[in-house]
């Protein structure tokens, strides 16, 4: 294929000039993060900082930038682990009880799901949180963030189940596995890359969500990172290197976290909606 | 919409290490002893964050609790754009705190409709003496069909016209005594590429500012007073039309800085511009002078700063001694706290928030306090500024309260959003007037 | 009811769906008919929950407000849908093809999308500050527009950000895509003399089908959420230049305290949603609804 397409000048050009567009903001808001704020006022702005400074990276610190990363891995990791798992299971039942009307229902439910945007229920959902008596507290963020989460992971999820030969099923069948069982040791490994790509999807959306901590908790204890990142803008105000550095300690760890899965998030992500 | 504040938050050391300190003070605290639970002598308040108020507000509380060892105000700051969000879905939530601070009017108004503050009258006519060392005028916007629902706190904050006497110099021209000399000025400072008005327009709030002064100067408060009592049509004034034109000219005449309807105030943006000559003049609360000292360097210690009251316009019914702005700030009590919460905030209310170091504390921030006889304190480098913003306050025929904090919430944000079309010459003056008379009352 | 059914089928298994159905019923069908009651009442958010008929629908039906928000959401769908579909076509096939770039560029392109959208909006925000942004910084005339304060340039700065933050998404989606084309057909083309341009139209595009309406469906369903974005970016402004549906619901019922009609909103939204989702499905042209491609 790659000789097939050797002549590709026009994705060519779109792709390398849109290279630039992506890496020039985040280029720029790295070098200004390192710049004091009057240097930032007098140099060129593309130009690296000739008086390298973390003062910036301090403040944001110092502003209990620890705290609100905490809370937002808290809410990220208890909304995401039981929303793959309680995911995977529906999944495993939509693909294996196939022929139940009621199992049928269920998945046209969570494929209407996908159509209902988060915004739309927001005042019935700050209803309930306060009837629950949770508002203002993580978990606020992290039961209806589950919800949403679940419609895209049982089709991701049952999409690739569906893929799993008949006859493995069976042969786990005879050898007297129970659905329980099947389901982890069977299913549970070959939909591995799946897996990962409902995970890092749901993740990277619930570490940068922000309606449901913008209506659903009050207290800077409870803030969470992308909160807290506005109301940096507003405490710095000009101070556009100190709104840099937040901005970029609040992407570094995700950034690392890439780096780190890097392979089999592109693989799981083209996997998982490029069928 | 929201703030009339003190959210001069710069990012020297100081301002990092109060905010830290805002973090770690405890909000889980607040949000139990609201309104169910709370244990006895113990009390919640939210305020805004920030300097120049939080430290004030801060202090006052560890006075208080330093001096009753047995009961315990806990405190909450906010930031000021978050603030009138979160106020609202706690009360709604039954978590709100023992005391409610606000801006009074409309909003006050909401909240005495849903039972959710104590009425006052009675037990200020109890403690006549705390009443009586708060400045009459402050009282008006606390009051609610007769009713006192809040106690006027903290600073009286007229708005003035701010400006920077060394772009002034620079470009060679005098302050304007006049909407005429405004106009003229317009051209040569665009010519001398700088900004003649800065604007923070995305916050609306403050566009709206624009309009309360240049309708008072060309008719009068009457207009408005007709509008906030619910007139039919109270808007068609011949005045009204007027006064939208001259904004409109203002705007087509480049007379606020490029971008000014993408500029927020809660990021003083708008401050920055004065303070770095990017801009000549700046309409804005009296609160922007703690903001200038603190993040503009050296620039009002320099003399860079200028202030003035808003100037006569030509031919105007208006009193140009008249003025906008807050009359105060004010602290209402949950009528959902327990009683032991609602003595300790009335024991705060009777002793530390009318005490002397209360009231050098404010003047000390670069405010002027709503109680009386203050002027004696006014000393140092700020004296000039506290002395001015005092006679502006005292010598105003009419101190009117700020529209959207008079109104309700809802009419409130049909004005703010009419106002930002306004700006954006996105509606003519005439459509200016038909949407918003149709919300009167509302 | 198929009970006897499933147990022939291998065990009954309905029970593992139990926890994610009730967890989806709890907070999602509830709230959804909780927004539908909710559109009949009157509320001000911190008062008694009043039932009062269609009056919160009246005064929503007859605001100007939604038909120009209605109008804003319409033209960011459009426009973004427009402007990122080609671009990430053209790009995916590219990054699929070259074994050396297309790791490099891979890598590169899906850091966007690790940002919140928050941090996105505060980033522009700074970058196009027409005081103290790059424009200024540079002494650039042509970079120092009023990008987010002219009602029209607020717009088009929106929908680049957009394409700014998705494109590279979409452009993955579409390189996993073209590499499960099978060679073969390319070959069988190029002994039938196809040019490179032929192939595209005549095997690349039709064999993208499925991903196209994948991807659209992602990006016009996913710009009816654009809120972090806009709340942080413009606020609905200048003016309401961009004050889409998510917005104006937001800004209803949490600034101007008027839950009722911010609820028809939200009902309007979900309404959107739903017809959009149902229309692209059909022309995806298939039957089968537990096939929905991909996503």
């Amino acid at each position: 294929m790659a000789r097939l397409l050797r002549f590709n000048w026009l994705g060519g050009t779109f792709a390398w000039v849109w290279l630039l567009v992506v890496m020039i903001p985040l280029y720029w808001i790295v070098i200004t993060s390192f710049k004091t704020q009057a240097n930032y006022f007098v140099t060129n702005p593309l130009a690296p900082p000739t008086d390298l400074t973390f003062e910036n990276y301090k403040t944001v610190i110092d502003n209990d930038f620890v705290r609100y990363f905490l809370n937002s891995v808290v809410v990220t990791v208890g909304a995401v682990i039981p929303a793959t798992v309680i995911s995977f299971m529906a999944a495993y039942a939509i693909v294996r009880g196939a022929g139940s009307r009621l199992l049928k229902a269920v998945n046209g439910l969570f494929l209407l799901g996908l159509a209902i945007p988060l915004q739309a229920v927001i005042i019935p959902v700050y209803l309930i949180i306060i009837r629950l008596k949770m508002y203002d507290t993580l978990g606020a963020i992290i039961l209806p963030s589950i919800a949403f989460a679940i419609p895209l992971s049982v089709l991701v999820l049952s999409n690739f189940i569906r893929d799993v030969p008949k006859e493995l099923f069976e042969s786990m069948r005879m050898d007297g596995a129970s659905e329980w069982g099947t389901l982890w040791r069977l299913a549970f490994p070959l939909t591995r890359p799946a897996l990962v790509t409902v995970v890092i999807y749901n993740g990277l959306g619930i570490w940068n969500g922000f309606l449901l901590p913008l209506v659903l908790t009050q207290s800077p204890d409870q803030r969470t990172i992308p909160l807290a990142l506005a109301s940096f803008q507003g405490q710095f105000g000009v101070n556009i290197p100190a709104i840099a550095a937040s901005v970029v300690l609040t992407t570094v760890p995700i950034v690392l976290l890439y780096a780190i899965g890097r392979r089999q998030l592109l693989s799981g992500l083209t996997a998982g909606f490029g069928k | 919409m929201n703030r009339r504040n003190f959210l001069g938050l710069g990012v020297g050391a100081g301002a990092a290490a109060a905010l830290a300190a805002c973090g770690s003070s405890g909000p889980s605290g607040g949000s139990s002893s609201g309104g169910s639970s709370g244990g006895g002598g113990a009390a919640s308040y939210w305020s805004l964050s920030g300097p120049p108020g939080e430290p004030v507000r801060q202090a006052a509380i560890d006075r208080f609790n330093k001096a009753n060892p047995d009961s315990k105000i806990t405190p909450t700051f906010f930031q000021n754009d978050a603030y009138k969000q979160k106020i609202k879905t706690s009360l709604g939530a039954n978590q709100g705190p023992t005391m409610i601070w606000g801006w009074g009017g409309g909003g006050l108004k909401e909240y005495v409709d849903s039972n959710l503050v104590e009425d006052l009258t009675g037990w200020l006519g109890e403690n006549a003496a705390v009443k009586d060392k708060i400045l009459a005028s402050s009282f008006g916007a606390a009051t609610v069909n007769g009713k006192i629902y809040a106690l006027p706190v903290e600073t009286v904050q007229p708005i003035v016209l701010f400006y920077n006497k060394k772009v002034f110099e620079k470009v060679g021209v005098q302050p304007p005594q006049s909407w005429g000399e405004i106009m003229a000025l317009v051209p040569k400072f665009n010519a001398a590429k700088i900004a003649p008005f800065s604007l923070g327009g995305q916050s609306r709030w403050t566009n709206m500012m624009w309009l309360e002064f240049l309708l008072d100067r060309t008719a009068g408060s009457e207009v408005f007073d007709r509008v906030f009592a619910g007139e039919k049509d109270a808007w068609s004034d011949p005045a009204v039309l007027d006064m939208l034109t001259k904004i409109q000219d203002l705007v087509k005449a480049n007379g606020f800085q490029k971008g000014f309807s993408s500029t927020t105030a809660d990021s003083n943006a708008d401050q920055a511009l004065l303070y770095t000559g990017k801009a000549a003049m700046m309409l804005h609360g009296s609160w922007s002078y703690g903001i200038q000292v603190s993040n503009g360097g050296n620039f009002v210690k320099d003399g860079g700063l200028g202030w003035m009251n808003f100037p006569a316009v030509e031919g105007g019914k208006g009193d140009p001694s008249n003025t906008v702005g807050n009359p105060g700030q004010y602290l209402s009590i949950s009528s959902k706290a327990t009683a032991e919460a609602k003595d300790v905030a009335k024991k705060f209310f009777s002793t530390t928030l009318v005490d002397d170091d209360e009231k050098a504390g404010w003047v000390k921030s670069g405010g002027v306090p709503v109680l009386k006889n203050s002027e004696s304190l006014f000393t140092g480098g700020d004296a000039q500024f506290l002395k001015d913003m005092a006679g502006i306050a005292n010598g105003a025929k009419v101190f009117a309260q700020s529209w959207d904090q008079a109104l309700s919430p809802t009419a409130a944000e049909t004005l703010l959003d009419n106002i930002a079309k306004l700006f954006q010459l996105q509606v003519s003056p005439q459509q200016w007037v038909d949407s918003m008379n149709g919300v009167i009352g509302k | 009811m198929t009970a006897a059914a499933q147990r022939v089928r291998g065990g009954n298994v309905a029970w593992m769906a139990l926890p994610a159905f009730l967890m989806f019923l709890a907070f999602g069908v509830v709230p959804l008919l909780g927004v539908l009651a909710l559109s009949f009442t009157t509320w001000n958010g911190i008062g008694e929950i009043v039932p009062s008929g269609t009056t919160s629908w009246r005064a929503t039906l007859s605001d100007p407000g939604l038909p120009h928000a209605l109008w804003v959401t319409f033209l960011i769908m459009a426009l973004s849908w427009a402007v990122q579909t080609p671009m990430s076509i053209l790009i995916g096939v590219f990054i699929a093809g070259r074994k050396r770039y297309r790791e490099f560029l891979a890598v590169l392109f899906f850091i966007p999308l690790l940002l919140s959208s928050a941090a996105i909006a505060i980033t522009y925000k700074s970058l196009l500050d027409p005081s103290f942004g790059l424009g200024s910084g540079l002494g650039i005339d042509a970079l120092n527009q009023d990008w987010l304060g002219n009602a029209t340039l607020a717009m088009a700065t929106l929908i680049f950000i957009v394409s700014w933050q998705f494109i590279p998404f979409h452009s993955l989606i579409y390189q996993g895509a073209v590499r499960q084309i099978p060679t073969s057909m390319y070959e069988a083309a190029q002994i039938d003399g196809a040019g490179r341009w032929k192939q595209f139209w005549s095997i690349t595009l039709p064999q993208l089908k499925y991903t196209i309406i994948t991807s659209s469906t992602l990006m016009v369903v996913g710009s009816l959420t654009f809120f972090d974005l806009i709340y942080v970016l413009t606020a609905g402004g200048p003016g309401d230049a961009t004050r889409a549906l998510a917005l104006l619901m937001y800004q209803q019922g949490f600034q101007a305290n008027l839950m009722g009609p911010a609820s028809a909103i939200a009902v309007i939204l979900v309404l959107v949603g739903l017809v959009l989702s149902l229309v692209l499905r059909r022309l995806g042209g298939r039957a089968d609804e537990s096939q929905l491609e991909g996503a």
